[in-house]
């Protein structure tokens, strides 16, 4: 009983709430599903919420607040659900602690994925990115922000990275001059277990690469480590 | 010659007042000049007109009273010029001065003095013989025979008995040369006075009205223009702050209408994140993969009319991105989905854009090839002044009179709104709109070795 995560899900609408808590439930998790921010404080207090699932447009007090508070008074780990698409919502919602977000209408799954995620790394010895809009990490003339989860160089030009290269990049970038081998980085980066052929990983390192590699076919930042893992070979500096 | 005046004819409002103020300056000064001329005529006359009257009179009575003209004593100016003949000096070639005939005729009687005739004319010096015994006069004639011609004579010649004439010829001054310079001079400076203060005023109405021009020319976006500030007279001030005014209003218009879309957007997105996660409840399982790919397509419709509607002000800021890492991602989402998508090498290129925005735009490009085309290719081609990102694809392509319909807005090719093809035609209009609003354009050709080549065109 202890083992299953306890997520708290506040979201004002009902017909999300009551069928997303059913699947999440269904899926391994404890969940406590309330209607408003109010609620959801009282809920914080009183149980030990291992992550929480938020709706950003809420009447009353709004998610974007909630998240603060969580952010102020803890570790909690946030997730945000937002109906718009906008830019600086998004950042705005990073900026305020959330550690992930997800655009409505989202596949349930590819929520889960995120939570698990989360879930590891927060595992993972107080591994877990907190603040992440104060973190950078300069490495190799690169500008990895957390905050804005963007990748610059050193002119300025923003590299756009998908959700997945990011998570892998930070991966890496946190842990640099160690060898990740690719189970360790498919469980970081998408909290699930490799099958036996599986080539997401080596997909996404190819991809990484030509995207921060001077010579994407002679990486010398991202390298290969024989007997399968990667590792950053780069000093990093954290800003 | 209508041209050329139509050339000259200045075309803003304080050239047009210059202009007219300096035509109303030069009638006004003409009537006034020729007002003056007559003025001084009339003075130079009772001037003149009065002493030789008066010699004449003196004349007339001493040739009646036997008297020699040349006197031992008096005046000596009063006997020059006095010829006693028998014929009138005045000849029928001389310019008449009925005027001071008259005058001479009227003093003449009110004196009591007899006369039979009076006449008078001007005559140019050369035409006036002077008696003899004037010796210093001669004498410097003859010295400036010029000045003695040009000069002007007055002659009055009075007739006392018939046939016996006295004539009085005396000078008659000459017209000041300065006289025209000075009046021309009064006019320009009057001229440069009037014309200051009118340039001065119309530039303090003007100025503000350009500025006011520039403001609503450079109208974009609510935000992005600025107050114009109210100065100049009170009728610019007026109009200025209604500008202002307006300019307000229509702040206030476009706040609402994205307020209202947002709005829209969460009302219509919460339902659909509803569906979505009950359709995972779903025991089949590829009903569910359609459901949700369902879902999927009305949330990119969605996300299209709000972008559209959105684009005037678009929240995302310009970044330097890189375009070959934001084509691949494209790419990748789209061979992530199974379909046939590729992107070509290319060195690194970097273009200032909205990456949202420019993402959204080559998706949508990128979905039309893979939809109607079966298949699409990504590369990049250096074109002048930026870059050219090229989708082609290799399906049947569009008629060539039907491509500049296919950016309207909901435009398909198909006549039937069918689903089966997917897609609402917003896609396209949204891709064009997204690439003016960088600055730059999008095109649509049929490729000579078959199928269709969209090109998007960025400013570098």
């Amino acid at each position: 009983m202890s083992d299953r995560p306890h997520l708290l899900l506040v979201d004002d609408e009902r017909s999300i709430r009551e069928p997303l808590a059913a699947y999440l439930q269904k899926n391994g998790f404890r969940v406590t599903a309330v209607g408003d921010a109010a609620t959801a404080r009282l809920r914080l207090a009183g149980y030990a919420i291992d992550l929480v699932v938020l709706d950003i447009m809420m009447p009353g007090e709004d998610g974007l607040s909630l998240c603060r508070h969580i952010r102020e008074s803890g570790e909690i780990p946030v997730i945000l659900l937002t109906a718009r698409s906008e830019e600086t919502d998004r950042i705005v919602g990073l900026e305020m602690g959330a550690d992930d977000y997800v655009l409505k209408p989202f596949s349930p799954r590819e929520l889960i994925a995120r939570i698990k995620v989360i879930l590891r790394r927060a595992g993972n010895g107080g591994a877990r990115l907190r603040a992440p809009e104060s973190e950078s990490y300069a490495f190799a003339g690169w500008v990895l922000k957390a905050g804005e989860r963007t990748l610059v160089d050193s002119d300025g030009v923003s590299v756009p990275l998908s959700t997945g290269e990011y998570n892998l990049l930070l991966a890496l970038v946190s842990r640099p001059n160690q060898v990740l081998s690719r189970d360790q980085l498919l469980d970081i980066t998408q909290g699930r277990e490799a099958n036996p052929f599986d080539r997401a990983i080596d997909n996404q390192i190819s991809r990484l690469r030509r995207k921060v590699e001077p010579d994407h076919r002679n990486p010398n930042l991202i390298k290969t480590v024989w007997g399968g893992g990667y590792t950053l070979a780069a000093d990093v500096t954290r800003m | 010659m209508v041209k050329l005046l139509e050339r000259l004819w200045p075309k803003n409002m304080s050239g047009q007042i210059a202009l007219l103020v300096g035509i109303a300056l030069l009638v006004a000064q003409g009537i006034n000049f020729g007002l003056l001329v007559r003025a001084r005529d009339r003075q130079e006359l009772i001037q003149v007109a009065a002493p030789a009257i008066a010699r004449l009179a003196d004349a007339i009575e001493r040739d009646a009273a036997g008297t020699p003209m040349i006197r031992e004593r008096g005046p000596w100016l009063l006997r020059r010029g006095v010829v006693v003949e028998g014929k009138s000096r005045v000849t029928g070639d001389m310019p008449r001065r009925e005027d001071i005939a008259e005058r001479a005729r009227v003093a003449l009687h009110d004196l009591r003095v007899p006369v039979l005739r009076v006449e008078a004319a001007q005559a140019a010096g050369s035409a006036v013989r002077l008696p003899g015994h004037d010796r210093i006069a001669q004498l410097r004639d003859t010295i400036d025979p010029e000045r003695r011609n040009n000069r002007p004579y007055l002659i009055v010649a009075a007739e006392v008995s018939p046939g016996r004439w006295v004539n009085l010829i005396t000078r008659l001054p000459s017209r000041d040369p300065r006289f025209l310079g000075w009046l021309f001079l009064q006019t320009m400076i009057l001229y440069f006075v009037v014309l200051a203060a009118v340039l001065w005023s119309v530039r303090r109405v003007a100025r503000p009205l350009r500025e006011l021009t520039g403001a609503v020319e450079g109208f974009r976006s609510a935000e992005s223009s600025t107050l114009v500030p109210e100065s100049g007279p009170s009728d610019v001030r007026r109009l200025v702050a209604a500008y202002n005014g307006m300019r307000t209003r229509i702040a206030g218009l476009l706040d609402e209408k994205d307020r209202m879309l947002g709005a829209i957007g969460h009302d219509l997105r919460t339902p659909l994140a509803s569906l979505r996660v009950r359709a995972e409840g779903m025991e089949d399982e590829a009903e569910r993969d359609r459901m949700a790919a369902t879902i999927e397509e009305m949330n990119r419709t969605l996300d299209d009319i709000l972008s559209l509607a959105r684009l005037g002000r678009p929240s995302e800021p310009e970044t330097r991105v890189d375009l070959s890492a934001l084509l691949d991602q494209v790419v990748d989402d789209f061979q992530a989905l199974g379909n046939t998508v590729s992107l070509a090498d290319m060195p690194r290129t970097t273009v200032t854009i909205r990456p949202t925005l420019i993402t959204r735009a080559v998706r949508n490009l990128v979905d039309n090839a893979v939809k109607y085309g079966g298949s699409a290719e990504v590369s990049v081609a250096k074109a002048e002044k930026g870059v050219a990102v090229l989708i082609d694809d290799n399906g049947p392509g569009i008629p060539e009179d039907k491509i500049e319909a296919m950016f309207e807005p909901f435009a398909r090719l198909e006549q039937s709104r069918s689903r089966e093809t997917g897609g609402t035609g917003l896609g396209l209009a949204l891709a064009k709109a997204i690439a003016l609003q960088h600055g730059g354009r999008l095109t649509l050709a049929n490729r000579p070795e078959g199928g269709l080549r969209a090109t998007l065109w960025l400013p570098g």
